[in-house]
């Protein structure tokens, strides 16, 4: 059976044929859809397209910002008020990667891949999808722990809110070949910091686990503490807790539980 | 940025060179760098069909039974290859110069030796409608026990990987496990060094990771001729391997090749022109057989992994005394080139140094794993990377500077090498001295004037006795002062895992005891070469 293409104007279009047929997927950079093709996936039999301008829609003048799915990573990297996002955006890929791969498809990428989600996870996103029941508002979390429930929805842009400062907000990507190699560790916290005391820290970890997690654990370590170097080392002792990561050719579960605190030692107490 | 030292070894050369040291754009720069250099995959052909394999899930099994009544029916499918249609379904590369012994089938028959191996070829109209046949191709595997690892598959009672080598080893003039050096006596060297250092090297498989992947169209020509085009390397030798597995004459075939999407040696297996060629023989159309990407990376032959264990003794005034080297290179399930390399390699002992005692031997062993092939000085990079640590370990321990240890071990024009022949041209010396020159390392002024052309020879020149291993007792461990190093405790004594029985003559490459020079270097190399 041959591969049919099927391009629609309007994203609701799209989330219609996508939610209608098991054997279609969303196409957005092509990154991932298309190696798959490429490679031999049978499991795809249509690709689906929309050319609905909201999807490629970046919102980043208000203290939230909303980027449309389709909105690519060089696109992120050109926009000034996205500074925060930067980092993660960068870290993904070459830029060729980078030019065509958007943040709704990162949402699905598998590991080591995802980076950009972390980010979001750490960031608190929301996702708003499109599926067989009209639109509505996931929070990141349980977008991710669904996710492969998610194959019929269309998710249409992702939302949150910007960082107080740029301390707030960390990002690090451990990859053992640099700029382009994929991920041993992918690590964002989310500090925030009220009356010298952080409140509502959130730490996400990228190929620790099936999909990306948040280090509970690591979070209840920094909760209303300083971020003096006590309270580093209890979160980077934390690190690893309920964490489930696997092997694979870059590092073996083993290693990423070894690593990660270190890491996160290092990305909380600022160290290069 | 090149600059060419013209002043070293100035009286040697006449300076009439046309290309060395000159700037040469090279011929296909300009079609490179616009994008319009023509590769194999740029021809589309009327009516081209495209062919997949099926590939092994398991390492190490038997074949019961192979049902593709599904995939035959399946949409767009025009043939199905199995190992039966190809005319000769075992050969090996090097068979062409009469090295080695045909042990790797097309497709596999009875048994697969690693995962991915190719077992059925489907030829279908898309290559979507190949991928959707291969799913419904139902393989019923008996898992044998597989090796894995080089020591362990020469280990008595190891899974046999490959029946063509019952003893999971090449075997080198018809008789040898082993490719074996033996110069001086290192044992009682040794056990008379001032310290003794032992390390164990681990190198690991590496892809050459094209970015054209391996692949080839064959299209019938007239005259029952076909032509092929083809990403290969090594097009004459390509060339040749078709014509032996499709059992027809070379010129049957007309091969167009020359623009390679990178090879680095990953592309001199001729892995996809014969089932390309098979397949438009068998259907009379163009068939196109190209790796994806990821059995590019997990069935693309790698460079082989080595082990290496390197046993040094060393004097307290900085000489290598002797140096003992056993090496494993892992093949993989068939032999590609790792025979090659384990000849290579042995005649690269023991380094550019002046060593008078040197003991070496290697191994080429079969594993299930991918078979490993060439690239880019195989045999003798990861050798060179294990001499090279070892001789930074060496100087540190002797306390000396590493670039003046070098100098003072380095061989010299006139000086003999470990495999007896004289060392002619040598220049380690100048190099080591410009590459501290260009770092500013500082070197004493005596390792400043050494030169490649001084103090070789003499005493240095004689082949040393040599005991042969049939007259030697079983050396037991000599007492010594051993020194711990790093990590790996330095005192492990490992000893082959198959000591040759009494009656094996002394050592493979036999050589007039005076060094010969002349036309015997290559058959030398070449073991299987009439002797």
């Amino acid at each position: 059976m041959a591969v049919t293409v099927k391009t629609f104007p309007s994203a609701s279009e799209a989330a219609g044929a996508l939610s209608s047929d098991r054997s279609a997927r969303y196409l957005g950079g092509g990154t991932l859809v298309m190696r798959a093709l490429n490679e031999g996936d049978i499991s795809i039999s249509t690709v689906v397209r929309a050319l609905d301008q909201a999807l490629t829609r970046i919102d980043a003048s208000g203290p939230r910002i909303t980027l449309g799915a389709g909105v690519t990573f060089a696109r992120v990297l050109a926009e000034r008020d996205l500074a925060f996002l930067h980092a993660p955006a960068r870290s993904i890929g070459g830029p060729a990667v980078r030019n065509m791969g958007t943040i709704g498809g990162n949402l699905f990428a598998p590991t080591p891949y995802g980076d950009f989600t972390v980010a979001l996870l750490a960031l608190d996103a929301t996702v708003a999808v499109q599926g067989g029941f009209g639109a509505r508002d996931i929070p990141i979390e349980e977008f991710l722990q669904a996710r492969d429930r998610q194959a019929g929805t269309l998710v249409l842009s992702v939302s949150c809110t910007r960082p107080a400062s740029s301390e707030a907000f960390r990002y690090r990507k451990i990859a053992r070949i640099k700029p382009k190699g994929g991920s041993v560790i992918t690590l964002a916290a989310h500090l925030p910091i009220s009356g010298g005391r952080i409140a509502s820290a959130r730490i996400a970890l990228g190929s620790m686990a099936p999909t990306q997690i948040r280090a509970r654990a690591a979070e209840r370590a920094l909760e209303g503490r300083s971020l003096d170097a006590a309270t580093v080392a209890a979160a980077a002792s934390a690190a690893s807790e309920g964490t489930s990561p696997s092997d694979n050719a870059l590092g073996s579960a083993w290693y990423r539980r070894e690593i990660v605190g270190v890491h996160l030692r290092r990305l909380l107490s600022g160290q290069e | 940025m090149l600059e060419l030292r013209k002043d070293i070894f100035a009286d040697e050369r006449d300076d009439n060179l046309n290309e060395i040291g000159k700037g040469t754009q090279r011929q296909d720069m300009l079609g490179h760098v616009t994008g319009t250099s023509s590769f194999f995959n740029d021809h589309k052909l009327q009516g081209m069909l495209h062919l997949k394999v099926v590939r092994s899930t398991q390492a190490h099994a038997r074949i019961r039974r192979i049902d593709t009544t599904e995939a035959e029916r399946s949409a767009g499918v025009r043939r199905i290859i199995r190992g039966a249609d190809v005319p000769v379904n075992l050969n090996t590369l090097l068979s062409l110069i009469n090295f080695g012994k045909d042990d790797e089938p097309s497709l596999a028959v009875d048994k697969v030796r690693y995962k991915g191996e190719p077992i059925i070829a489907i030829v279908a109209d898309s290559e979507r409608e190949a991928f959707e046949a291969i799913a419904k191709v139902k393989i019923d595997y008996e898992p044998l026990p597989a090796v894995f690892d080089v020591e362990d598959a020469l280990k008595p009672g190891a899974p046999v990987v490959n029946e063509t080598y019952p003893k999971n080893t090449f075997t080198y003039h018809e008789t040898y496990d082993h490719q074996r050096l033996r110069f001086g006596d290192a044992d009682a060297a040794l056990a008379t060094a001032d310290h003794v250092l032992e390390q164990r090297y681990q190198m690991s498989p590496i892809e050459h990771a094209p970015t054209e992947t391996n692949g080839a169209i064959a299209a019938p020509d007239t005259n029952g001729r076909y032509v092929v085009y083809t990403s290969t390397q090594a097009l004459f030798f390509s060339v040749d391997t078709c014509a032996k597995i499709l059992d027809v004459p070379s010129n049957t075939f007309h091969f167009i090749g020359g623009t390679v999407g990178g090879g680095f040696g990953g592309k001199v297996d001729t892995l996809t022109e014969p089932l390309a060629i098979l397949g438009a023989m068998l259907t009379g159309r163009p068939v196109r057989y190209m790796f994806g990407r990821e059995e590019e990376m997990q069935y693309g032959p790698p460079r082989g992994a080595e082990r290496i264990y390197i046993k040094d003794g060393v004097m307290r005034d900085g000489r290598v005394v002797a140096r003992k080297i056993r090496a494993y290179f892992d093949s993989g399930a068939y032999t590609r080139l790792s025979s090659y390399a384990a000849v290579k390699c042995a005649a690269h002992l023991p380094g550019p140094y002046t060593i008078p005692n040197v003991y070496g031997d290697v191994y080429c062993v079969f594993t299930n794993r991918t078979p490993a092939t060439a690239m880019r000085g195989f045999g003798v990079t990861a050798m060179d990377f294990a001499i090279e640590c070892q001789m930074d370990k060496l100087a540190h321990l002797v306390g000396m500077d590493p670039m003046e240890f070098r100098i003072l071990n380095a061989y010299r024009d006139g000086d003999m090498k470990a495999h007896r022949r004289e060392a002619k041209n040598t220049a380690l010396i100048e190099c080591v001295q410009v590459a501290a020159e260009k770092a500013k390392w500082p070197l004493r002024e005596e390792f400043k004037r050494a030169s490649s052309r001084k103090d070789g020879g003499g005493s240095r020149a004689v082949i040393p006795p040599t005991p042969t291993d049939s007259s030697r007792a079983r050396s037991t461990n000599p007492v010594q002062q051993r020194t711990s190093y790093d990590r790996l405790p330095p005192t492990v004594t490992r000893e082959p895992p198959r000591e040759p029985p009494p009656t094996v003559p002394p050592p493979p490459s036999p050589r007039p005891a005076a060094p010969s020079h002349g036309a015997t270097r290559f058959s030398s190399v070449f073991g299987t070469r009439r002797r």
